[in-house]
């Protein structure tokens, strides 16, 4: 289902039953004058509904962009479909990603570039900041900040389940937004790692990341865009990673 | 057997017997690692540590055991995907593969199972149990484990063993019982150099031709940092004390992880050098 988020941000979510409710898979779409531009692009097991609502939103343009969060099936595995539509899309990873072996060998070496984080690029004509993942289930996972708009795609992170009655809310929407119980549940077993990581440090450098970027609204590949209170569902995210690491390194 | 090759650069697969039943099949570039991994040590953020240091390649590895039954640790990447099931049925020939056991689900581990599954019908997904939509990931009617669980091959059991350090949440790492070799997926894993004639060496062999402890306690810190950027946060005792504790509990006698040249005798001699790696990692 297509949501518009904001300016020209829109999501494109397919939902399946999961251990804790429902997981969304998300894929972003900027439309960017024309110049439309992907962060992911779901999975192969989505091709249909995914390839559908894209081409109604996209209103008959090709993207000229994916830029990929990180490798996995959930994300990029309608890469290869997407790369055969529109065979001149090009894809950019992040520079500690493999290309050659890390992404579907259906996209030509030659069309994916990488990024490092940190790095201020402007695919399409459009300045997009590249941000050290604190949260990556992947060496070769990347955040990307949207200073137009505000918003800070962060793949895996800040990802949530919720029930079938919410699915279709955005995170701002539920009551009381995301809860910690909520961000604990998929952060403990998309990072499994938490129950390693002293939550004082982590937590120290997600606070300087959100002190550097004025981030107006939360996109997550696995829950829909949290557009209102970030320094809420921060805390609460914070709150999540303390908790995940009381349960001890053995949980 | 010796090692057999197939295919060349980004494509290539090799094969070569650990034992006389389990194999190594494990893609590395050779001479195009040049290009690739030009900035290995120069993306580090102590790199000045590192200036005029080796020309690295960095394998990609599944191991074969060949039993009564017969289990493939992990898969292969698609690139490397012909050359892949070359490799296999040329250690299988008539028998069947029984189980396609992933460690965790990224393109170089897991993207050939599909593939595999289209050419050995019968054989089983195996993968870590922890709610994951494995259909998501290709891998539709996985059967899931948990730590503890063994597959009994024959003469071989494979055992499910509780990974230490992982990227993705639901991983598994292995004991073979009668082999005594732990498998360790991303973790405790060195670099190596095709131009000293370094692929597909066994390590001390690499040992032999002047790879030294120094070198390798580098690589596995180099490796770590990469492979878990969260390890920063972490506490190095705490983290030694569970290397301890894996070594003392497994006793390996073969340590194969899947980007590495793996190490087939002494392995708990090697564990004083994998914590140093390890603590050095956690400091960078
Ligand atoms: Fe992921
Ligand atoms: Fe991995
Ligand atoms: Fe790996």
């Amino acid at each position: 289902m297509i949501r518009h988020i904001v300016d020209d941000v829109y999501q494109i979510a397919e939902y399946l039953p999961a251990r804790a409710g429902v997981e969304a898979v998300l894929v972003y779409v900027l439309l960017n004058d024309g110049l439309p531009i992907l962060i992911d692009c779901g999975a192969q097991v989505h091709r249909v509904g995914i390839m559908r609502e894209l081409t109604e939103l996209l209103d008959a343009r090709a993207p000229e962009v994916v830029i990929l969060t990180h490798s996995e099936l959930p994300h990029a595995g309608n890469l290869s479909h997407i790369a055969r539509e529109w065979p001149g899309v090009r894809v950019i990873v992040s520079n500690v990603m493999l290309p050659y072996i890390e992404i579907t060998p259906q996209v030509p070496l030659a069309n994916i570039s990488t990024a490092h984080a940190g790095a201020l690029l402007t695919p399409a004509g459009r300045p997009l900041q590249f941000v050290f993942a604190l949260l990556k289930d992947q060496p070769g996972s990347q955040w990307i900040f949207d200073p137009r708009t505000g918003v800070l795609f962060c793949g895996d992170g800040f990802g949530y389940a919720t029930t079938a009655a919410d699915v279709q809310l955005f995170g701002d929407e539920l009551p009381g937004g995301v809860s910690v119980a909520q961000f604990r549940g998929h952060h403990q077993t998309a990072f499994h790692y938490l129950r390693w990581v002293i939550p004082e440090r982590f937590n120290a450098d997600m606070d300087a990341l959100f002190a550097r970027h004025d981030v107006r609204v939360l996109a997550p590949i696995h829950g829909n865009a949290i557009r209102a209170d970030i320094p809420g569902h921060v805390a609460r995210l914070q709150q999540a990673v303390a908790e995940i690491r009381a349960a001890g390194v053995h949980a | 057997m010796t090692t057999t090759v197939f295919g060349e650069g980004l494509e290539r697969v090799a094969v070569r017997a650990i034992t006389p039943d389990i194999f190594w099949i494990t893609h590395c570039l050779g001479d195009a690692a040049a290009a690739i991994y030009a900035n290995y040590f120069s993306m580090l953020p102590n790199a000045a540590d590192y200036t005029g240091h080796r020309v690295v390649d960095y394998p990609f590895s599944a191991f074969l055991i060949r039993d009564e039954k017969t289990l493939m640790i992990d898969t292969g990447a698609p690139r490397q995907q012909a050359n892949t099931l070359k490799a296999v049925e040329h250690v299988l020939g008539d028998q069947p593969l029984d189980y396609i056991w992933i460690s965790h689900i990224e393109l170089p581990h897991a993207g050939n199972a599909p593939a595999l599954k289209r050419r050995y019908p019968m054989a089983e997904y195996v993968a870590a149990a922890g709610g994951e939509q494995y259909a998501l990931h290709g891998l539709e009617g996985a059967r899931l484990t948990a730590a503890g669980e063994v597959f009994t091959l024959g003469k071989h059991a494979l055992e499910v063993v509780a990974p230490l350090f992982v990227d993705h949440g639901l991983s598994q790492w292995a004991f073979e019982r009668t082999s005594g070799m732990l498998f360790t997926a991303d973790w405790a894993h060195n670099l190596h150099e095709p131009a000293r004639g370094e692929c597909f060496m066994f390590l001390d062999e690499m040992t032999a031709g002047g790879y030294t402890a120094a070198l390798h306690a580098d690589d596995i810190a180099v490796n770590a940092w990469y492979q878990f950027p969260w390890l920063k946060w972490t506490d190095p005792d705490e983290v030694c004390a569970a290397i301890d504790a894996l070594f003392d509990r497994y006793q390996p006698r073969i340590l194969a992880p899947s980007h590495g040249n793996v190490i087939r005798g002494d392995v708990m001699g090697y564990l004083p050098l994998i914590k140093a790696g390890m603590r050095k990692a956690i400091a960078m």
